[in-house]
């Protein structure tokens, strides 16, 4: 092929929120059109389905394809996108009879939930009408077509992203408008009878060819962008703007006029007004009740689950992967970002366990090779004690969680092997000595830093470790999930299933999976952040939103989150290297501590008892300090993890490709000559606004919702979650301001060859 | 804690960060050799901070794209004398009859443009001047994002009506 029309076909400008966006509207066209297809068959069609297929495929074409990337250099290219937008892509999409398929592909809660109370509101659905009325859409394409084509506008589209895209949405929307009616989106009614579409159309067609012949016809480039562009291949800027007007005026009326042509045949058949059937009421919105999904019962993956040593496979492989990195860690370079253990747990473990909570759950636990030795130890020796009744509690954890998230900071571990790798061995060592000594799972329960992290994160999970159908239960008598039985031990962290909520403390090590005889454990979908809103005991945790200890180590995991990504910031870390100068410090460590007892410790500590100090004062009567307090803390977690995920998901997006080389030198024990820099994608600032975004919402959502239990009525439980909301803010907003400074892209090479 | 020498590469990463579209607005054009030089720069109006800049190269006779030259880019700042050097690929552009490379604009001001091409061992230079205004706000950059939340909140304040509405008919 020609090396420049090869280049032309390669120029494709792939964004990938407008590839999400459509990936997300197929998917749920198809999930909704498979299930219409049952009940009405001959209304999905397979041709509905390619309808829809393609009109996605065409807003591709004009959005993605050499299309859009040449829009810029030859009007007849823009124009090509702006039929595409307009005659094209809104028909196609109409055509498969979208608005069914796409309301039964959302899942459940958000169908009869959140769009529910909007679906039946008759002003909207007045609106509705109004808007797709022949008059009111013919009028609001005729104008979008001509004011846009204004030269003002139309250059302004062009020197300005965010104009262009407002340009291209009023097109897309006002021909969705317009092609409504001259299609019959069904459930709507028509407004008009279907002949009247014939002169719908074709007035359509009488604006599109004014403004044709205008372009055609012109004698002056009329967008003097066009002028000033380069011109490809030699073709005239005038020449350009008369092929862009034979563009608009021929396919154009095609796409009018055609369509009006096949209505006057419809219309014109005899007897075809009366084989026209009633739509069916619409009995297909019906939702029926259904089993939640179950992670376990899926073909491939479910049985993979299911298999009996599957945890010890991916517990061995873990613990190869951890021994690897302690070798390395003590024995390798002590160089960050050429040791396995200055790589594989800050960029990428990290990164990965924070995805897996919030796409499965606390799937970190399930393959923690930490508890793996001390398993098969307990074959030879049992242990004999049970943890002190005094320290069951979460006390423990939280200050050790809080210990190393200073320590982390002050000492730089993530810039130390050799501390890497003490710490991995200190921790097999401490799991190894507490459970050797204490029965059950006691220091994932009571000690585990991590464990902990997982534990609250796992709250915000969509997967829960639960029992599939409670009526199965009030039958057993054995309890083997939680008891064991000669086959399988039971839940170590004594979660009994029946009377679990959530997934705090739930290791998903799947032992009550294998225990129940019945089979009737499975790993549901469950709303993420419901059981933050829970007020009921779970078994082996009681109630979790009045235990001071959750609360505390929820809130050292909230604002530590802030507090652990503004650390690696520009301003910040000018910040402290300032004051250790004024200071005049031997090292920044004084000043981290004091930073990080003020933002980890006493700052929130404060936080959290004003706000709760407040809402007492605004709760109904009987409300106590510690209630109010210990619930409202908890509804922070979802914006914390919202931090942890963007911090995160940032090392690593941005030094995924640095483990390559690393793990070849580890192998090979030769230095690759050149390693992969951090690179950060345009659209990772996104994807962690987006993340912020979500985990306020959710914040907020569960703040409403707990703040009705301590008010009488909507305005005091506005005034109750007040405070929290308003603390909820105050963290979104740091939150954005970290998200937009620059990073110190720590444990790539870039970065340490900078330092030396 | 680390040192503030890691700033710079702070600076860099961000620099990377923005994947801008490359075309954008027409800062140069210019026939030089047997070329015709047309000088891209996005995001417009050219600001301060990260930017994508683009070179489209062109026979004199009749305006074909020339894709197999090799061109680097010298920016130097005509306020403090700093100096950006780049060399642009196809591979970075999107559109791929361009040549385009990502730098960073550290500071407003008039910047001198030098492009040199290189093609079948002929070298072909050509000089430019550019005006680069201050640095837009990122967080303006973002504001569909910061804005999703209120929106969201409204909605469902909107929904809470409809239910109660709902409730007392």
């Amino acid at each position: 092929m020609d090396p420049v029309a090869a280049a032309v076909i390669a120029s494709w400008s792939l964004d990938p929120k407008l590839l999400c966006l459509l990936l997300a509207l197929a998917a749920l066209y198809l999930r909704g059109w498979l299930r219409l297809r049952i009940e009405l068959p001959r209304k999905y069609t397979i041709g509905r389905l390619a309808a829809f297929s393609s009109g996605l495929l065409a807003v591709l074409l004009a959005l993605a394809s050499p299309v859009d990337t040449f829009g810029t250099l030859l009007l007849e290219a823009h124009m090509i996108q702006h039929l595409l937008l307009i005659m094209v892509a809104p028909p196609l999409l109409l055509l498969g009879q979208p608005v069914l398929p796409l309301l039964r592909g959302l899942p459940r809660w958000i169908f009869k939930d959140a769009l529910g109370p909007f679906l039946g509101c008759r002003e909207l659905k007045q609106l509705g009408r109004t808007l797709v009325h022949p008059v009111v859409s013919w009028l609001a394409l005729s104008a979008a077509i001509i004011v846009w084509h204004l030269p003002r506008l139309y250059e302004l589209g062009l020197h300005s992203q965010a104009w262009h895209g407002a340009e291209h949405a009023c097109f897309f929307w006002a021909a969705v408008a317009f092609w409504w009616p001259v299609i019959g989106v069904w459930p709507s009614r028509p407004a008009w009878p279907r002949w009247a579409m014939i002169p719908h159309l074709v007035a359509a067609d009488l604006v599109n060819t004014g403004l044709s012949a205008v372009l055609c016809f012109s004698d002056h480039v009329i967008y003097p962008s066009y002028q000033l562009a380069p011109r490809l291949w030699g073709i005239s800027a005038l020449d350009d703007q008369s092929a862009a007007g034979a563009i608009m005026w021929v396919p154009g009326s095609i796409a009018f006029l055609v369509p009006a042509v096949i209505l006057g045949m419809r219309a014109l058949e005899p007897g075809r007004a009366r084989t026209i059937r009633p739509m069916p009421r619409v009995k297909a919105l019906r939702v029926s009740p259904r089993l939640p999904w179950d992670l376990l019962r899926t073909p491939i993956l479910g049985s993979i689950l299911r298999f009996r040593y599957f945890r010890r496979c991916v517990q061995a492989a873990m613990l190869l992967l951890a021994a690897a990195v302690a070798i390395d860690g003590f024995f390798g370079p002590q160089v960050a970002p050429l040791n396995l253990a200055g790589v594989l747990p800050w960029t990428h473990w990290r990164g990965l366990a924070v995805i897996a909570l919030l796409m499965a759950g606390n799937l970190f636990c399930m393959a923690c090779p930490f508890t793996l030795p001390r398993d098969l130890a307990r074959k030879f020796a049992p242990p004999r004690y049970r943890w002190p009744r005094q320290l069951r509690s979460k006390w423990i954890a939280a200050g050790l969680l809080a210990g190393y998230l200073w320590a982390y900071e002050a000492f730089s571990l993530w810039d130390s092997p050799r501390w890497t790798a003490w710490i991995i061995l200190g921790y097999f060592i401490t799991a190894f000595m507490v459970d050797s000594v204490f029965k059950g799972a006691s220091f994932c329960k009571y000690v585990c830093p991590i464990g902990q992290f997982h534990f609250v994160h796992a709250l915000v999970s969509p997967l829960e470790v639960k029992v599939r159908e409670p009526a199965v239960c009030g039958s057993c008598r054995t309890h083997d999930c939680v008891r064991g039985n000669h086959l399988q031990r039971g839940c170590e962290l004594n979660l009994f299933q029946p009377k679990k909520r959530g997934n705090f403390d739930c290791t998903f090590c799947l032992d009550c999976v294998q225990a129940c005889p019945q089979e009737n454990v499975g790993i549901l979908r469950v709303l993420p952040g419901a059981s933050l809103r829970e007020d009921r005991p779970s078994s082996g945790i009681g109630r979790l939103n009045r235990r001071p200890d959750v609360a505390a180590l929820a809130l050292i995991l909230v604002f530590g989150a802030f507090a652990n990504a503004a650390g690696m910031t520009e301003p910040v870390m000018l910040w402290i290297h300032q004051w250790h100068a004024r200071l005049g410090f031997n090292s920044t460590v004084p000043i981290v501590t004091a930073l990080y007892a003020v933002g980890l410790l006493i700052i929130p500590a404060i936080l959290a008892s004003a706000s709760g100090w407040v809402s007492r004062r605004w709760a109904r009567a009987g409300a106590s300090w510690k209630d109010l307090t210990c619930t409202f803390t908890l509804t922070l977690v979802p914006v914390g993890f919202a931090m942890w995920l963007a911090h995160f998901s940032n090392h690593l997006v941005a030094g995924w490709s640095t483990a390559i080389p690393v793990v070849e030198r580890f192998f090979s024990r030769v230095s690759p000559s050149s390693f992969p820099q951090a690179w950060m994608p345009g659209w990772l600032p996104s994807l962690e606004l987006i993340f912020l975004d979500l985990g306020l919402l959710l914040t907020l959502y569960a703040a409403w919702r707990v703040a009705h239990r301590f008010a009488n009525g909507e305005r005091m439980a506005l005034t109750v979650m007040s405070p929290w909301a308003g603390l909820a803010c105050a963290l979104y907003a740091a939150g954005l301001w970290i998200v937009l400074q620059p990073m110190q892209m720590r444990g790539t090479t870039m970065m340490h060859g900078m330092m030396h | 804690m680390t040192n503030p020498k890691l700033l710079l590469p702070v600076t860099v990463i961000l620099a990377q960060a923005s994947a801008l579209a490359d075309g954008g607005a027409v800062q140069l054009r210019k026939e030089a050799g047997p070329f015709v030089i047309t000088v891209f720069t996005a995001p417009a109006p050219l600001s301060a901070g990260p930017v994508d800049i683009s070179l489209l190269l062109q026979n004199r006779n009749g305006l074909e794209p020339v894709l197999d030259a090799s061109v680097s880019l010298i920016l130097r700042s005509e306020a403090s004398g700093a100096e950006i050097q780049a060399r642009p690929t196809r591979e970075w552009a999107q559109n791929k009859l361009l040549y385009a490379a990502p730098v960073t604009l550290a500071e407003p001001g008039k910047w001198q443009l030098d492009v040199t091409i290189l093609r079948n061992g002929e070298r072909t230079e050509a000089t430019g001047t550019i005006d680069v205004a201050r640095a837009f706000e990122m967080a303006s950059s973002y504001w569909s994002y910061i804005a999703f939340p209120p929106l969201i909140i409204v909605l469902f304040v909107i929904r809470e009506r409809l239910i109660r509405r709902k409730a007392k008919r």
